[in-house]
This record gives C-alpha cells, sequence and structure tokens, in this order.
C-alpha cells in the first residue's frame, strides 16, 4: 500500500508552511506557559489569539506530552468545579532555559531574515 | 453532569482513539483519552445546550483520531527510539518508516542485520560452553573462522572460555553500534518523520 505511494510533489509551499508552523508551535506552547499554569484547551486559546498556528485542536495533546517526556513540562491533574480534572502543565527548570534560548534564536533569527525579506516584500530590487 | 457525556458519537470518537493507541501501554493510552476527552467537555459546556451538530463540530476541531494517534505515535516512539537503546523497540518504529518509502525500507533492513548480528555474537557466546570444540576464534591459513558445525572449524583456537565475555563484548557493540547508527539516521532525517506526518495528513 504505502510502500509504492510516491512523495506528494505538488504544494510545496503548503508542505513549508505545516513544517513551519509544526516548529513554531513548539515554540509557542512553551512561551503560553511562561508565567502560568495551564490545561490544554487553555494553551489552545492563548494560541488562538494571535495566530494560526494549529490547524487540528488535537495535534497540541501529542507536544505537551513530548515534551513532558523530554523534561520541560511537569503536569499534574487537578479537580475542578466543572466535574472532571483537568491536566495542568508548568515549566520545568529545563524548560524555563529552553525557552529563553529559543526565544532568543528565534528573535536574532528572524531579525536577519526580516532584513532579507525587506526588498522583496518592498517590490524593489533586481530588475 | 454535561447531558453530552454519553453521547454515542463522543463515545465512538474516543474507543476509535483508544484503539488506534493500543501500541502505548495501557496507563498512558487511559491517561490521553481521559485529557482529550476533558478537552471536549470543555469545549461542550460553553455551549448551554449542544446539539449533535455541535457535538460533531468539536469533534472535528479536534481532528480525526487516526491523525491524533499518529502524532501520538510520531512523537512519542521516535523520541523514545532516540532515547533508549532497545532493538524492540528501535525496529518496530523504523519498520514505520519502511512504510513511507524506500530509504526507511533501507535503514529497516540495515538495522536488522546489524541486531541480527550482535544477537548471533550472543547465541555464540550462550552456545561456547556445549560446543567448545567448534566456537572460539579459530585462526588458520584459511583466515578467521567463529564457528563450524557439525566438523571445529580449521585452526587453533585462540581464546578458549574467554570467547564468551569477548563475544558477549562484541555483540553488545554490534547492538550498540546499530542504535547509534539508526539515532544519527533518525536525527538526520527529522524531515523523515515529518514526511510521514504530512504524508498521514494528506492521506
Amino acid at each position: 500500500m504505502a510502500l509504492l505511494r510516491k512523495e506528494p510533489k505538488s504544494e510545496p509551499t503548503e508542505k513549508w508552511e505545516a513544517q513551519l508552523r509544526k516548529g513554531c508551535l513548539e515554540l509557542a506552547i512553551l512561551a503560553c506557559l511562561w508565567d502560568q499554569r495551564l490545561y490544554g484547551l487553555e494553551i489552545l486559546r492563548g494560541l488562538e489569539q494571535n495566530s494560526n498556528l494549529v490547524l487540528a485542536e488535537g495535534t497540541v495533546y501529542p507536544i505537551l506530552a513530548r515534551l513532558k517526556e523530554d523534561g520541560l513540562l511537569q503536569s499534574e491533574w487537578v479537580e475542578a468545579d466543572a466535574g472532571h480534572p483537568r491536566k495542568y502543565y508548568w515549566l520545568t527548570a529545563a524548560g524555563r532555559q529552553k525557552i529563553v534560548s529559543m526565544a532568543q534564536f528565534w528573535n536574532s533569527f528572524a531579525a536577519n531574515l526580516n532584513s532579507l525579506l525587506k526588498p522583496v516584500l518592498n517590490g524593489k530590487g533586481r530588475a | 453532569m454535561n447531558p453530552m457525556t454519553s453521547n454515542p458519537m463522543i463515545e465512538s470518537y474516543f474507543a476509535a482513539l483508544a484503539n488506534q493507541l493500543s501500541d502505548l501501554p495501557q496507563a498512558k493510552r487511559d491517561e490521553v483519552v481521559r485529557e482529550l476527552r476533558a478537552h471536549v467537555f470543555d469545549r461542550l459546556e460553553q455551549i448551554t445546550v449542544p446539539t449533535e451538530d455541535d457535538c460533531r463540530t468539536v469533534l472535528k476541531a479536534m481532528g480525526t483520531p487516526e491523525e491524533i494517534a499518529r502524532q501520538y505515535r510520531l512523537e512519542l516512539l521516535l523520541n523514545r527510539s532516540a532515547w533508549r537503546i532497545s532493538p524492540w523497540r528501535m525496529l518496530r518504529t523504523l519498520f514505520r518508516w519502511t512504510l513511507t518509502g524506500i530509504q526507511g525500507y533501507i535503514v529497516f533492513v540495515l538495522a536488522l542485520m546489524g541486531y541480527t548480528l550482535g544477537a548471533s555474537f550472543y547465541i555464540t557466546a550462550l552456545l561456547k560452553p556445549f560446543f567448545p570444540h567448534n566456537i572460539g576464534v579459530f585462526i588458520s591459513e584459511q583466515g578467521l573462522n567463529i564457528a563450524r558445525f557439525p566438523e571445529p572449524p580449521p585452526g587453533a583456537e585462540i581464546l578458549g572460555i574467554y570467547y564468551v565475555p569477548v563475544a558477549v563484548f562484541v555483540g553488545f557493540l554490534f547492538t550498540l553500534g546499530t542504535t547509534l547508527a539508526i539515532r544519527f539516521v533518525a536525527r538526520h532525517f527529522g524531515k523523515l518523520k515529518q514526511k510521514v506526518a504530512g504524508m498521514a495528513a494528506a492521506a
């Protein structure tokens, strides 16, 4: 079945966007948790407010699971008025360090890329 | 409690998810289902009187059970393979790659060979005490021999019973080497992982 399926060649832009989104999602999730403990849905709300990072809501949870396994997050079930407990996440010391270095990297990375993109976006430059 | 808690649509969604996650340990699987269930209920509780349509919308926003399960497997299994050296788990993860194309298949076959070689050293170490004249390191003009049945290999055996620890060590080196090689490839072809996800999403 899938053995013979060829790599989809169409929509390279879409693929690029999906990869970019996925890479940034991790950064965004960690950033959401910078100064608060949140459960999955709250993290999603935080992400929804200022990005189109999330396509399928369920995909945030596998990432949270991995970040926890990597030791960047810690989690705990907390009883709520809602009638069911919710799983809260917060940054570990390692997670804190990680998000700081990721943020710094992102900052210089984005700045460099932005200056590179300036002529493209201005529509000026080469004939 | 929410009237939607025992909605058959939701139940079948989570049954499908649990089923898709059957290769995760039970405790982990239960935890995943519990967490996503809490999410769905929270979403539905925002609606005063949720209808079937609302349920469908909420579940649709989650993504299909297949998609979520695939993400979990990719995140957790590949991650684990990157840190543990269990050949069984490595091969299982690699086997998933093989389904995605020729690269994965080649890596899988090479890994299988590496582990088989490692395993055969372990086996000769185990058998050495029972067949001291057939197993060992035999040096002759023909070169080096490890084992031959039923006639012993030509040449003199140089290690004696020390063959056992040496073979265990060499077997371990092969196993470890294979695992490290897979890890290297896994890290190098992180792209591959995304490709799997991408193709899964496209399917």
